[in-house]
C-alpha cells in the first residue's frame, strides 16, 4: 500500500479527494512548514503532509490552536520558508487576532491560510463563512471550483503570496474538501531551504527589517498593504482560475464560486441552457477582478449570484456594479438576499435548477410526482431516522451517565456546560440529554466559571463544564485560570480519551509523539490543573463507584473550580480497538428485562449499540460483534445479568 | 477509450451506516474507473455521520466529467445498498422509476430500535418496498458471506463485486486486483480478492 | 380513576402525584427497589426515567391511594379497632430497665430494649433501624447482634432511609426482619406485607415485627442543616435535641457551649409532607411507641415512654419484657388514653383540612379515600 498522493512524477492522473488535492497542491509549491488544528472537513491537509514529512523535508505540526498554528507558520514565513497553515472555518476566529497583524505587515516566504468550510453545518455547530475577513483584513482570496482547480490553485497560492508578499486565503467547502474527483498532477520541486530570520533592514524594509506593528508605522504598512492588493487584482483579471461559459449575450449571467461552479454547470446541463445562459466562475473572489466583471456586467441585464454561507460575492458585486453603473448600466440580481436560492444552508444542483426556473420561467422536471408520492408513503411507513450516538464501549457514555446521575443526585437542578467534540452528543439522548449549554471550543468552561459566580444574584444551581483533552490545551485553560482566579464555584470534568478523537486521533500537547510521528514530551492536563491550585481528581469513568463518589462529593464541596480528569482511551483509539478489557457474558435467568426492578435500564436508559434488545425471548443480549467489552454495562445492571470477566 | 458505461453520466449511490466501510468502496470503484480513463466525482460526508448514522457516497462516472459531487434529485442509475433501510432512505430522494438496486438484506439496527422506540421492518416489507421503488433489485446477505471470511467488514468490497456482475460497468477483476493493490496492506490482498469474487457470484445478471 | 390515572400507576405516577405534590415523606419504600430511583440526602430522587405503567414504587408508597380499611382487616383483629388510633390490645407507661440505655434514650429508651430482646429471643434475626452520621444525616442499618442497637438510639429528626435498607436486606436470605418504623414507613410496609407483587411474596414473608414510632413530624435535613449553619456558624456541633420539657426551642450543643433555637424556626424545616399526614401513633405496627405525656405535665413523667399493643406479637413481645424485666412498667393514668385519642384525631383532621385545600375539593384527600370509616368519623367530629 502506497499514496500514489505523492508519488514524484508528473502529469499522471489520480482520483483525489479535495483535501488531498490541496495537499499535493501545496507539494508541488514546495512547502517547507505546515501546521493546523484538527477540524471537519480539513484534517486530511495536514495528515497527509505529515506521512510525507519525512521524505519531502516538511517540517509538520499539529498545534494547541489555530492561533498559534498560523503564528508557527507566520514564523516560517519570516524565516523565509514556504509555510501552510490549515484549519476549518471557525479556527479563523480563533486566528484572527494574528491574522490581522500578518496581513498588515505583510510577509516574506510565501504563507497561504486554508480554511475548510462547512455550508449545511454537515459536522459543525455552525455555517461560519471566513471570506469576509479577506475583505475586513485585506489579503487575497482564492476560491478552487472544482478538484483539479483544488491542487493547481494551492499551489498557485504560494506563488501568489510570493509575489505580492502577503499571506493568501484559500477556502475550501466539505462538499468539495471530502468529495473526490481526477486531478492531473503536476511535478514535485526540489527545494533546499534555508532559514534565516533577517533584522537588520529598517523597520520598513519588508524582507529585512525588524518586524514591527508599531502605531507610528501603521499608516505606511497599511499603505504597502494597499498596494499589495492592487498587485493581486492586477492578477487576478488575468487569472486563467476565473473562467467564462457560455454564449457572448446571455440572457442570464450566472456569477459563482466554489462547489456552487459544479452544481451550476449540472443544473444548466440538465435545463439544457447553455445556449441562454453564461456562467462566470471565480476563482479569485477578493479583491474582486472589476475589469473582468465590468467587462460581463456589460453585457447581461440579469445577473444572478451563487454562492454558500454569506451574500459575500453578492454583497460585493453589488457595490461594484453600483460604482460601475454608468458602464454596466441597471441591472438586476437574483441570489441568497432576494429567495431566489435559500439564505442559509448549503446548495446543491436541485435548488440552482429551481432558481434558475424561478428566473426564466422555465419548466421544473426534477422527479415523477407518483415515484416521490409513493416513496414518501415508504419513508412515513417504515424508515426512521438514525439518531447519532457514541461508540459501543465509548467513555463518555460512562462519563455521562456519571454526570446525569450527580447531578439529579445533587437535587438543585444542576446543569452541564458542553463543548466541542464527540462529546457534544451528550445534549442528546445517548448523553442522557446532560448538556445544556453547546457553543464554542473552550466556551462551556468560560461560561461555567460566570454561572459559578452568581450565587449573589440568588443562583443556587450547581455548574458543571466538560471538555476533551485535546480541547482543554485548545481553549480551556485560559477559561479554567479565569475561574480559578475568579473563585468560581463550578467543577470542569476533563474528558481525556487520549487523542483528538473525533477528528481522527491527531496528536495534542498532552500526546506522546506529534504530528510526524516523533516523541514529544507529554503535557500532563493534571500537573497542570495542580500548578493552578485547584482540586484535582483522577478517576476512570468505567469505575462508576469510585467516580461517583467524587462526583457528588464535588458538588458539595463549594467555592472554587473543582478538576476532575476521567481518563479512559477512546473505544477506536489504536490502543483499545479491537481489543476487549472483558468478555462480557449474559445469565439470562437473572435478567429482569422489562419488569418492574429494572425496565431495561441497559437498552432503555444506557443505550449502548453494543447491546441487543432480543424482543422475542424478552431478554438482554451482548452483540458480540459491536461489543467492545467495556464492562460498564455490567456494572450497572441490577441483578448481575450481565457479567463481565476480565480479559487475559 | 472507448464507453462502454450503461449511460453517461453513470450516477450511483452506495448506502449504508457509518462503519460498513462505504468510504472505501467508493474509493475503489472511483480508482478501477479512472484507472480505465473515465472521470470520476465522489460526493461523500464524513464527521458526525460516523457514530451511527446514514451515510452514503454519490458516485459520477462518466467519460466526460465536471460533475456535482451531490447528484441531483431523482437521478440515480444504480444503488447499492450495504443496508436495506439505507436504500429505501436513498431511493425516496434520488431514485426514480428505471432505477436498480444491489442490496444487502441484513439489518443494522439503530439506537432507538435497541431501546424500544423504533421498530425496524420485516425483512420481506423491506423487499417489498425496495422491489416497489425499482425497476430491478436483487438482494443478498452479504454480511453473513463476510461473517464467513472472518469479518463484517469484508460487506462492502463483496458489494463492489456484485456490482461488477451487473455489466453496467467495466469492472474486470484485474482492474480489481491492480486498485485493491494499492489500497490495504499486502497481506489483505488476498482476501479482498476472495470477498470480491464471493460478490460476484452472489448475482445472477 | 380516568385512564391516565391507570397508566401511571409507575414512576410517572410517583412522580406527578407524590413527588410534585409535596407528599413524598421520605421513607425510602420505593428503594432499592429498581435502578432508576435512589435515596440521596434526605430527598428521594428519579435519577432515570421509568415508563412503567404499573410499578412497585407506586405500589407500595404510603401517598399513592390507600385502601385503609382492607389494611386494617388484613393485620389486625376487627374488634380491636379504635377510629383514632387504630387496632388497640392495650396502653402501658414503660422505661427500659437498664439505666445506660436509658442514659442514651430521648425518653425511655423501652424501643432499644424491645428490640435487643426481639434479637436476643429470636423474635427475628435482624433488625432495621434508624441511624445518623455526624451531620445528622438520617441513615439507616440492618443489625443481627443486640449489643449493637443500643448505639442507635436517641433522637433523629429526619427520616430514615430505613424502607431502602429493608428493601435491600429482605432480598437477601436473611432470616425473620424486625423493622422499626415511622408511621409513613409502617404503612408502606403495611401495603407491601398485604398486597405483594408475586414476586415479592417471599421476601414479604419475612418481615416479622414492626415496631412502630409515635410521631408529629420530621424535619428536613437539608433546611435543618441551613438553619444549624445560620445559627452556629463554623462551631463543631455535638448533638442536637428538642427536650419534651422545653418544647419551646432546640438545644444545639456545640464546643462552645448550647446554642438555643426557637421551636418556631425549627417549624420552618418541618417537611412538608408533614402536613398531609394522618397518621400520629403509627397504627399500622405491631407495637406503637412514644413518649409518655401525662395530663399533670411533661415533668412528670419525663424519662417514660407509652406503648400501644396492636397485635397478638406485640403483645407477646412486651409480655416477655415484662416477664425478662427489660422494661420496667407503671400505671397508666385514666386520662391518658383520651388525650392520646384527641391528640390523634387532630392530627388526622388537619390532614383531612390541608389535603383539601391542596386540591380544592373538600372530598378529595388524594391518597385517602374519603369513604374511609375513620374519614368519616373524623369529619363526623369535626361536626
Amino acid at each position: 500500500m502506497s499514496s500514489i498522493l505523492f508519488e514524484n512524477k508528473k502529469d499522471f492522473e489520480a482520483l483525489l479527494m479535495g483535501n488531498d488535492a490541496i495537499a499535493r497542491g501545496a507539494l508541488e509549491a514546495g512547502v517547507n512548514v505546515v501546521t493546523g488544528y484538527p477540524g471537519t472537513p480539513s484534517s486530511e491537509i495536514v495528515e497527509q503532509l505529515a506521512n510525507v514529512a519525512g521524505e519531502r523535508n516538511l517540517y509538520v505540526e499539529w498545534s494547541v490552536n489555530e492561533k498559534v498554528a498560523l503564528e508557527v507558520a507566520a514564523a516560517g514565513s519570516y524565516a523565509n520558508l514556504k509555510s501552510l497553515c490549515v484549519m476549518k472555518q471557525v479556527g479563523v476566529n480563533v486566528a484572527a487576532d494574528s491574522l490581522l497583524h500578518i496581513a498588515e505587515y505583510g510577509t516574506r516566504g510565501p504563507l497561504v491560510l486554508v480554511s475548510c468550510e462547512d455550508p449545511g453545518a454537515l459536522s459543525s455547530t455552525n455555517e461560519g463563512d471566513s471570506r469576509p475577513y479577506a475583505k475586513m483584513m485585506e489579503f487575497p482570496l482564492l476560491e478552487p471550483g472544482d478538484f483539479q482547480e483544488a491542487k493547481d490553485m494551492a499551489r498557485w497560492a504560494f506563488e501568489l503570496s510570493c509575489d505580492i508578499r502577503n499571506i493568501v486565503m484559500l477556502r475550501s467547502v466539505t462538499r468539495l474538501s471530502h468529495a473526490s474527483g481526477n486531478v492531473i498532477m503536476g511535478k514535485l520541486p526540489k527545494s533546499i531551504p534555508e532559514a534565516i530570520f533577517e533584522f537588520s533592514g529598517t523597520p520598513m524594509d519588508q524582507m529585512k527589517g525588524a518586524v514591527l506593528a508599531f502605531p507610528t508605522l501603521v499608516d505606511s504598512l497599511r499603505r504597502r498593504q494597499h498596494e499589495k492588493l492592487s498587485k493581486a487584482v492586477a492578477a487576478f483579471e488575468e487569472s486563467p482560475f476565473n473562467t467564462y461559459t457560455g454564449p457572448q449575450k446571455p440572457e442570464l449571467l450566472i456569477i459563482t464560486s466554489s462547489v456552487c461552479n459544479l452544481y451550476t454547470r449540472e443544473a444548466l446541463t440538465i435545463l439544457n441552457l447553455w445556449d441562454r445562459v453564461g456562467l462566470l466562475k471565480l476563482g479569485t473572489t477578493w479583491p474582486l477582478p472589476s475589469k473582468l466583471l465590468e467587462q460581463h456586467l456589460s453585457v447581461c441585464e440579469k445577473i444572478f449570484i451563487v454562492e454558500e454561507g454569506t451574500p459575500f460575492l453578492e454583497d460585493n458585486i453589488k457595490v461594484m456594479a453600483a460604482e460601475k453603473a454608468k458602464q454596466v448600466g441597471i441591472k438586476t440580481f437574483f441570489g441568497r438576499k432576494d429567495g431566489t436560492l435559500p439564505c442559509v444552508n448549503e446548495l446543491n444542483p436541485d435548488l440552482l435548477i429551481k432558481g434558475i426556473n424561478h428566473i426564466l420561467g422555465t419548466s421544473v422536471q426534477p422527479v415523477l410526482d407518483d415515484y416521490s408520492a409513493e416513496a414518501a408513503q415508504i419513508i412515513a411507513a417504515g424508515v426512521f431516522n438514525r439518531e447519532l450516538t457514541f461508540c459501543p464501549g465509548c467513555p463518555h457514555r460512562a462519563s455521562f451517565w456519571l454526570i446525569h446521575t450527580a447531578l439529579k443526585l445533587d437535587n438543585r437542578s444542576g446543569f452541564l456546560c458542553g463543548d466541542i467534540g464527540c462529546y457534544g452528543l451528550g445534549a442528546g439522548p445517548c448523553g442522557f440529554s446532560t448538556i445544556k449549554i453547546l457553543q464554542a471550543m473552550g466556551s462551556g468552561i468560560g461560561m461555567a466559571g460566570g454561572f459559578g459566580k452568581f450565587d449573589r444574584f440568588g443562583m443556587s444551581q450547581s455548574v458543571m463544564a466538560v471538555c476533551g483533552d485535546s480541547t482543554f490545551f485548545h481553549a480551556a485553560m485560559p477559561a479554567l485560570v479565569n475561574a480559578v482566579h475568579n473563585q468560581s464555584d463550578m467543577i470542569l470534568v476533563v474528558l481525556d480519551n487520549s487523542g483528538t478523537a473525533m477528528t481522527g486521533f491527531q496528536p495534542h500537547p498532552g500526546s506522546p509523539a506529534g504530528a510526524m510521528g516523533s516523541k514529544l514530551p507529554m503535557l500532563d492536563i493534571e500537573k497542570l490543573c495542580r500548578a493552578m491550585d485547584v482540586r484535582v481528581e483522577v478517576s476512570d469513568p468505567f469505575d462508576l463507584k469510585a467516580t461517583r463518589q467524587i462526583l457528588l462529593e464535588f458538588l458539595e464541596d463549594k467555592g472554587n473550580p473543582r478538576v476532575l480528569i476521567l481518563k479512559q482511551p477512546c473505544a477506536l483509539s489504536p490502543i483499545r480497538k479491537g481489543r476487549k478489557m472483558y468478555e462480557m457474558a449474559i445469565d439470562a435467568d437473572r435478567c429482569l428485562a422489562d419488569h418492574c426492578g429494572c425496565n431495561r435500564l441497559c437498552t432503555r436508559v444506557f443505550k449502548c449499540p453494543g447491546l441487543i434488545w432480543d424482543t422475542i425471548k424478552n431478554k438482554i443480549q451482548i452483540d458480540e460483534v459491536l461489543c467492545a467489552g467495556c464492562g460498564v454495562c455490567a456494572s450497572i445492571c441490577p441483578t448481575g445479568a450481565i457479567t463481565a470477566k476480565k480479559v487475559r | 477509450m472507448e464507453n462502454t458505461l450503461r449511460c453517461d453520466p453513470y450516477n450511483l449511490i452506495i448506502a449504508g451506516v457509518g462503519g460498513q466501510g462505504n468510504v472505501l468502496a467508493s474509493r475503489v470503484l472511483g480508482d478501477m474507473m479512472i484507472h480505465q480513463g473515465y472521470t470520476v466525482t465522489i460526493g461523500e460526508t464524513f464527521g458526525a455521520s460516523q457514530r451511527g448514522g446514514s451515510v452514503m457516497s454519490h458516485l459520477r462516472i462518466s467519460a466526460r466529467g465536471g460533475f456535482s459531487p451531490q447528484m441531483p434529485k431523482g437521478k440515480a442509475n444504480m444503488v447499492v445498498a450495504l443496508e436495506p433501510m439505507e436504500a429505501i432512505r436513498v431511493l425516496a430522494v434520488y431514485g426514480n422509476p428505471k432505477v436498480k438496486v444491489l442490496c444487502n438484506t441484513r439489518p443494522i439496527q439503530s439506537v432507538g430500535v435497541i431501546c424500544g422506540e423504533q421498530i425496524y421492518p420485516e425483512k420481506k416489507q423491506i423487499i417489498k418496498w425496495i422491489e416497489s421503488l425499482s425497476a430491478d433489485a436483487k438482494f443478498f446477505d452479504t454480511t453473513k458471506a463476510a461473517l464467513n471470511l472472518g469479518n463484517p467488514v469484508f460487506g462492502n468490497i463483496m458489494a463492489m463485486g456484485a456490482l461488477s456482475s451487473t455489466g453496467d460497468l467495466p469492472m474486470s477483476l484485474n482492474v480489481f486486483e491492480q486498485v485493491i493493490l494499492k489500497k490495504v496492506p499486502a497481506h489483505k490482498v488476498e482476501i479482498n480478492l476472495e470477498a470480491y469474487k464471493i460478490g460476484k457470484g452472489m448475482v445472477i445478471a | 380513576m380516568d385512564k391516565d390515572d391507570k397508566n401511571q400507576q409507575g414512576q410517572q405516577g410517583i412522580n406527578t402525584k407524590v413527588l410534585k405534590q409535596g407528599l413524598c415523606t421520605g421513607c425510602c419504600a420505593c428503594v432499592n427497589l429498581c435502578p432508576s430511583i435512589e435515596y440521596y440526602k434526605d430527598k428521594t430522587i428519579l435519577v432515570h426515567d421509568c415508563n412503567l405503567e404499573k410499578g412497585r414504587c407506586f405500589t407500595y408508597c404510603p401517598r399513592t391511594p390507600t385502601d385503609f380499611e382492607m389494611l386494617r382487616c388484613a393485620l389486625f383483629n376487627p374488634g380491636d379497632m379504635v377510629l383514632e388510633i387504630g387496632a388497640f390490645k392495650g396502653l402501658y407507661m414503660t422505661r427500659a430497665a437498664d439505666e445506660n440505655i436509658r442514659a442514651g434514650a430521648q425518653h425511655g429508651g423501652t424501643v432499644t430494649a424491645l428490640i435487643q430482646l426481639a434479637l436476643d429471643q429470636g423474635f427475628i434475626d435482624e433488625a432495621i433501624l434508624a441511624d445518623q452520621n455526624d451531620q445528622f444525616l438520617p441513615a439507616a442499618q440492618s443489625i443481627v447482634d443486640k449489643d449493637e442497637v443500643s448505639g442507635k438510639s436517641g433522637s433523629k429528626f429526619a427520616v430514615s432511609p430505613t424502607l431502602s435498607v429493608f428493601n435491600r436486606i429482605s432480598k437477601t436470605d436473611t432470616g425473620k426482619i424486625g423493622v422499626v418504623a415511622t408511621p409513613c414507613q409502617a404503612l408502606a410496609l403495611a401495603k407491601m406485607k398485604v398486597n405483594p407483587v408475586p414476586e415479592d411474596k417471599m421476601r414479604m414473608e419475612k418481615l416479622r415485627l414492626v415496631l412502630g414510632l409515635f410521631c408529629g413530624w420530621a424535619l428536613d435535613w437539608r433546611k435543618l442543616q441551613k438553619l444549624l449553619k445560620e445559627k452556629t456558624g463554623d462551631r463543631k456541633i455535638k448533638g442536637i435535641d428538642i427536650l419534651p420539657s422545653k418544647y419551646a426551642c432546640m438545644e444545639v450543643y456545640t464546643m462552645d457551649g448550647t446554642i438555643e433555637i426557637p421551636i418556631e424556626e425549627v417549624n420552618t424545616c418541618v417537611r412538608d409532607n408533614c402536613r398531609y399526614c394522618f397518621d400520629m401513633t403509627c397504627e399500622f405496627a405491631d407495637i406503637s411507641v412514644g413518649a409518655a405525656r401525662s395530663p399533670e405535665g411533661w415533668d412528670v413523667d419525663r424519662g417514660w415512654n407509652q406503648v400501644i399493643v396492636r397485635t397478638d406479637l406485640g403483645g407477646q413481645l412486651l409480655a416477655l419484657a415484662r416477664e425478662k424485666g427489660v422494661l420496667e412498667f407503671k400505671a397508666v393514668p385514666d386520662k391518658n388514653i383520651e388525650n392520646l385519642k384527641k391528640a390523634s384525631a387532630g392530627k388526622k383532621l388537619t390532614c383531612l383540612i390541608n389535603l383539601s385545600e391542596k386540591t380544592g375539593n373538600p372530598d378529595d384527600f388524594i391518597y385517602i379515600d374519603p369513604e374511609d370509616p375513620v374519614v368519616r368519623h373524623i369529619k363526623k367530629l369535626r361536626g
